[in-house]
């Protein structure tokens, strides 16, 4: 099994994609999240946020007080679309209701 | 695929170390049944069961299981009870509940669509990936678009939708940890006419105290049931497995979201206290997500709260009270225990194929290889900032502190008015630590309604 050294667990970004996209320039960690995906995922990045700016400290010789997080959008944790649906009424405000019947769902 | 070295067996009955655990009830594993414990997670009835896999990772389908065992690291998604992407260590176990993996074809197991980690030995560029010639390009689409995304939508959509609920309180904290159950009561008790709400996404209070192992100061367990029955005599409101999503300032002037056993909260508050802790981290070196690689805090979990011994050969690989908390716990319940600093000692790489069996570890130019069935990295946590920045808190990375630390005044309060943190969101110091901040942050909001 090849050795990988897992940055971001979510999206399977590695390490060497993160010094490749330093290579190429991305040393911002908004750069570095838009090119490798990394804190894109189920986590948003609340494993992997630290490790890449840290790294990029190192790369770029910036002191990091300087670095800031990438910006946290909400939600911040995976919510099943009917939890968000059901509070905004299917059949009336905060009520709850009937699930739409569309199309029997593909897979 | 090969067997781990040593199965996950009950730890001893020390009862000053944890639990028996004894399964009084059997969940429904893809057409097998799993003893389980009634209300356990479903992560924790699979890892006794000795069920090594629960997820292939989502483009080299590399093998998984859970690694922060507390809901936030997205490696232990299933399908459960019909609905996808369920995080296994927070779904609880009850009797016949359906679970099943997922992303992998034709089995979890045995997962062809592994072969993709072995074309991609190092890591992969996709925006110029296949890009031409053109056809090429448009047959990769096509076969991107089949192995892409996460998990299957489920049967059937259900009968009525959960109901919302507006909640408008005083105080709202979010964390049940030793910080956020201190500033609850400290509220309470200057101010009994204040309501006070404390959500917590586990399904009990008491955070980080509940992985802390041990006997005497150390046992967390205690001073987590402690904290919460003070807190409940205090009259503080605690809603348990309620996760908080997100800060929306635009709706209604600003509303918390929380997700309540999957019914919507909006919560509005005169004062917020984020007391949400840390996030597990990794290190990085070779296959260190490797099954078998866990948080040291999920270790401790495991042992203190569930009474599973989680390996037989554990390396623990990190500094500070809570690996030293940690190894004494295991070697007590019968472990031979390694423990490696991290830094002198340094983890190189991990080998072994659906679960760990060796890590090996640098020590000044040597290499030495370290036989083991588990790794615990002992990391200091990642302070949990995401939602109070999404509430104006500012942030500072401070490395001693696990990563981007909220800052506050002296009072608790961040820059954004009437937002507080306390505990190790400002930067990681330990329960001790986070339960003082907590009670003294707790009379300052109580102070200031």
């Amino acid at each position: 099994m090849p050795v990988k050294v897992i940055l971001c667990r979510c999206e399977d970004v590695t390490l060497a994609d993160l010094e490749h996209a330093v290579s190429l320039g991305y040393t911002h960690i908004e750069e570095a999240k838009r090119y490798t995906g990394l804190g894109t995922g189920p986590c948003q990045g609340k494993e992997c946020l630290v490790p890449t700016c840290l790294y990029l400290a190192k790369a770029t010789g910036e002191r990091p007080e300087e670095i800031r997080p990438f910006t946290a959008r909400p939600p911040i944790a995976p919510v099943a679309l009917g939890t968000l649906a059901g509070a905004t009424g299917g059949g009336g405000e905060d009520q709850g209701g009937q699930a739409p019947r569309g199309k029997e769902s593909a897979s | 695929m090969s067997p781990p070295s040593a199965p996950a067996s009950p730890a001893p009955s020390d009862p000053s170390s944890s639990p028996t655990r004894t399964p009084d009830c059997a969940i429904d594993f893809e057409g097998q049944s799993v003893p389980a414990v009634a209300g356990e997670p479903v992560a924790v009835a699979l890892f006794a069961s000795e069920v090594r896999v629960l997820s292939r990772s989502i483009k080299y389908h590399r093998p998984r299981t859970f690694f922060c065992l507390s809901g936030h690291c997205g490696a232990c998604l299933m399908r459960i009870d019909g609905q996808p992407n369920v995080k296994a260590c927070r779904a609880l176990c009850r009797p016949s509940l359906q679970v099943e993996r997922q992303n992998a074809f034709p089995s979890v197991g045995f997962d062809v669509l592994e072969a993709a980690d072995f074309f991609f030995p190092r890591g992969m560029d996709h925006h110029t990936m296949f890009t031409s010639p053109r056809p090429l390009n448009v047959l990769m689409q096509k076969v991107v678009r089949e192995l892409g995304g996460l998990g299957k939508l489920p049967d059937q959509a259900p009968p009525t939708l959960p109901a919302g609920e507006r909640l408008r309180v005083d105080v709202v904290i979010v964390g049940g940890g030793p910080a956020g159950l201190a500033a609850a009561t400290a509220i309470r008790r200057a101010r009994p006419t204040a309501s006070v709400l404390l959500v917590d996404e586990a399904d009990r209070v008491g955070g980080s105290l509940l992985s802390w192992p041990g006997a005497g100061p150390g046992d967390g367990l205690r001073s987590a049931q402690r904290l919460e029955n003070e807190a409940r005599q205090a009259g503080v409101e605690l809603r348990t497995s309620a996760t908080a999503l997100a800060w929306y300032p635009e709706d209604e002037g600003g509303l918390l979201a929380i997700d309540d056993h999957g019914h919507l909260v909006r919560v509005r508050a005169q004062r917020y206290i984020y007391a949400t802790g840390g996030y597990e981290t990794n290190l990085l070196f070779g296959n260190n997500d490797r099954p078998g690689i866990l948080a040291a805090r999920a270790v401790g979990l495991l042992l203190s709260r569930y009474g599973v011994m989680a390996g037989r050969r554990p390396v623990i690989v990190g500094q500070g009270a809570y690996a030293e908390a940690l190894a004494q716990a295991l070697g007590r319940a019968g472990a031979e225990v390694t423990h490696v600093d991290g830094e002198r000692v340094r983890a190189v790489a991990a080998h072994g194929n659906t679960w760990v069996r060796r890590l090996d570890v640098e020590e000044g130019g040597q290499t030495r290889r370290l036989r083991c069935d588990l790794v615990a990295v002992a990391a200091t946590p990642a302070p949990a900032t995401d939602l109070p920045r999404q509430h104006g808190a500012q942030v500072l990375l401070t490395p001693a502190g696990g990563g981007f630390a909220c800052q506050v005044r002296e009072d608790g309060q961040t820059e954004s008015p009437g937002v507080y943190a306390c505990g190790d969101v400002c930067g990681y110091r330990g329960p001790a630590a986070a339960q003082e901040d907590g009670e003294r942050v707790g009379r300052a909001v109580a102070a200031s309604l």
